[in-house]
């Protein structure tokens, strides 16, 4: 019913292309999240969904029917927008009632019941008949929902509804948001350039960057297995340490590190010159360096310096230097569990394991090996 | 050091302190130019109540005292004014509302809905407010009572209607005008409003089916509410006190359907002089009608001033 296709869309404003030769399918009840940075043309591929662009070229299906060249109301779909769009003159019984009144096979008392339903069902019945101004962030949130969930729409489009709360309201919202999807079943588009939400609410996410599809799958696929690096550095949070260097006969040669690859990761690097190495800042384990520097430094481990330690109480966000380096610019960060209290200054052992390590193609940034996963198992149930 | 070191003294240099050159200065020179500015307004206003002998005698800024004191001015000044108020009432509230009216749509028109030559269409509204107003009296003239008299056609109207007289016909064409003229400045006005307003309103409606008439209808109109406040004060003042185009479609001061304007400069002069009395009262009374208008506004003005800029 309310499965998407989007296929080979492009929309250019003039001479800028905002999204490029983009193809999507989305299926019916799917949560999907398009994610990446501010003016990757993630909104826009939203707008061009809801019919309020249209695009320049190729063709968006929904429920299987071309959808180019109808208007909004007749594509069987619902909006939130990023400042909820609440009209400031209405009460919110008013706001929430002008999304029906157009809609045909209502009479005005089934218009009115249908309103006190969906209040009811977003605990929003004392607020009827107060004007938006009147509610908090969250209460208008709500409404703006409220106005979207009542038409009963095959689709939800949803542009960064969440960017204007604060930080707990908008975990609270998450979830709610989430919940109320599984409720209605209704096939989601939802917007945003935070990757949190990305990872937590989506069944599905696709990242774009510069108007292009980047990578399309679910959370932890992209997670542990990035398609380029671009991907690898927007989804996690610390970001993915990356280290530019040369693949030297089977060895990493940076500025400051070798690392000998092992042989999976040989087998995919093949011959492949300028590589990044990339590592999880949770894939890096530290060690105190002895004082008296009797430690013997393996394969994959190296010697560095703290520089700066961030706190956050569950964990501790290390910021790492080389000691060789005068400039003392940041070469990795890692992150420890709460209790591990490392001060700054102190020299430390940073190993690494070769099992955790990314290597992506400097000039295309295409991921050349991704991270080992012991099997299908281990992400699922650890 | 000196005045500290007990707290019983008084510490009088901080006080000194306060009183620098500067801001005496300054006080001085707001003081001088709220004189300067209330000095005529004052002036007039005392004059309209003074008899003849007491504008001659005492010295303009001074109140009328016991024997000087008259409301002949105020009765003769309204007597003379009253036919030519409704003239203007009737000519320059429904103007004010047409063109303040279809400014906001011509607005929405240009900034909220989307259709080619937008530009082009903004770039004539913009001539029209830049073209000088004595460049068209003379073909607007000939329009009016030449090629489409339509004070002529609308007549037989007039004197059907209550209340009204066969010359109120006149006023019309002067409306239909003032409607024309007004339009460009007050679609500038709601345009900069409309900018500042979220296009998710309009959008938001869209998708919920609505047509661009009832989203005008149903959201940007009274959206912009205090908007109307601003303009209509604005445009209120203009067309009343304008005197070019009524001087020419109103052909002078002794025709009944004469507006305010045209009467006012005849009003207490005559061959033997001018009644400064009754001029003066002539005066105030003609400028009541815009400072109603802008006390009954206030509210809205300030918040349209707020919010629009």
């Amino acid at each position: 019913m309310g499965r998407i296709e989007i296929s080979n869309l492009t929309k250019r404003f003039g001479d800028t292309t905002a999204v490029e030769d983009l193809s999507l399918d989305i299926p019916d009840s799917e949560f999907l999240v398009l994610v990446g940075p501010s003016g990757c043309g993630k909104s826009t591929t939203l707008r061009c969904i809801a019919g309020l662009e249209t695009a320049t070229e190729g063709s968006i299906y929904i429920g299987g029917e071309h959808m180019n060249y109808r208007v909004p109301q007749n594509r069987d779909i619902a909006m939130v927008f990023q400042d909820y769009a609440l009209y400031p003159h209405m009460t919110v019984r008013e706001n929430v009632r002008f999304g029906l009144e157009e809609e045909p096979g209502y009479t005005s008392e089934e218009r009115d019941a249908r309103v006190e339903e969906i209040a009811e069902l977003l605990s929003i019945s004392d607020l009827l008949d107060r004007r938006p101004g009147e509610l908090s962030g969250g209460q208008q949130q709500r409404v703006a929902l409220g106005r979207a969930i009542v038409r009963d729409p095959e689709v939800f489009l949803m542009d960064e509804p969440l960017s204007n709360l604060d930080a707990k309201l908008r975990a609270e919202m998450r979830t709610e948001l989430q919940q109320l999807q599984h409720r209605f079943d209704v096939t989601t588009v939802y917007v945003t350039h935070n990757q949190t939400e990305a990872m937590t609410m989506s069944d599905r996410i696709a990242v774009m960057n510069d108007g292009t599809l980047q990578q399309v799958g679910e959370p932890l696929e992209l997670y542990h297995a990035p398609a380029n690096r671009f991907v690898a550095g927007f989804i996690g949070e610390p970001a993915m340490n990356f280290v530019e260097g040369t693949n030297e006969n089977g060895t990493f040669v940076g500025t400051y590190i070798e690392y000998p690859f092992d042989e999976p990761i040989r087998e995919n690097v093949g011959g492949v010159e300028d590589v990044v190495l990339g590592v999880r800042p949770e894939d890096i384990n530290l060690r105190r360096f002895p004082e008296d520097g009797s430690d013997t430094l393996a394969d994959h481990e190296f010697e560095m310096t703290v520089s700066v330690v961030e706190p956050h109480g569950d964990q501790n966000v290390i910021h790492l230097r080389h000691p060789n380096d005068a400039a003392g610019d940041e070469l990795l960060h890692a992150v420890t569990s709460g209790t591990t209290v490392v001060d700054a200054g102190t020299d430390v052992v940073v190993s690494i394991d070769p099992g955790a390590v990314h290597v992506f193609e400097t000039a295309t940034g295409d991921a050349l090996h991704n991270r080992r996963l012991e099997t299908e198992l281990e992400v699922r149930n650890v | 050091m000196a005045g500290s070191s007990s707290d019983q003294t008084f510490d009088v240099a901080s006080l000194v302190e306060d009183f620098d050159l500067n801001r005496i200065g300054q006080y001085v020179l707001v003081i001088l130019f709220i004189g300067f500015f209330l000095a005529p307004l004052e002036t007039g206003i005392m004059t309209a109540f003074k008899t003849n002998r007491a504008v001659a005698e005492t010295i303009p800024l001074m109140p009328p005292l016991a024997e000087g004191f008259t409301l002949d001015n105020m009765t003769f000044a309204l007597n003379a004014l009253s036919g030519a108020f409704f003239n203007s009432l009737f000519m320059a509230i429904p103007a004010t509302i047409g063109s303040v009216l279809f400014g906001s749509m011509a607005a929405y028109g240009l900034t909220m809905v989307d259709w080619r030559g937008q530009m082009g269409m903004l770039v004539l509204f913009l001539i029209g407010i830049f073209l000088p107003y004595q460049a068209v009296l003379v073909p607007l003239a000939r329009f009016w009572n030449n090629i489409f008299p339509l004070a002529s056609m609308i007549k037989p109207l007039f004197v059907a209607a209550p209340i009204l007289q066969d010359y109120h016909a006149n006023l019309v064409p002067l409306m239909i005008t003032h409607i024309a003229y007004g339009i460009p400045i007050c679609t500038i006005l709601f345009r900069s409003y409309y900018q500042g307003l979220p296009s998710s309103y309009v959008e938001a409606a869209k998708i919920d089916g609505a047509s661009i008439t009832k989203i005008y209808r149903r959201i940007i109109l009274p959206i912009s509410k205090p908007m109307f406040g601003v303009v209509f004060i604005y445009q209120f003042t203009q067309i009343y006190n304008e005197f070019l185009f009524a001087f020419t479609l109103i052909t002078g001061s002794d025709t009944p359907e004469a507006v305010v304007t045209l009467i006012l400069p005849a009003v207490g002069a005559s061959t033997s002089g001018i009644d400064f009395g009754i001029r003066m009262s002539a005066a105030f009374l003609a400028a009541l009608p815009t400072l109603i208008i802008y006390v009954a506004f206030a509210e809205q003005f300030a918040e349209g001033l707020k919010s629009g800029g």
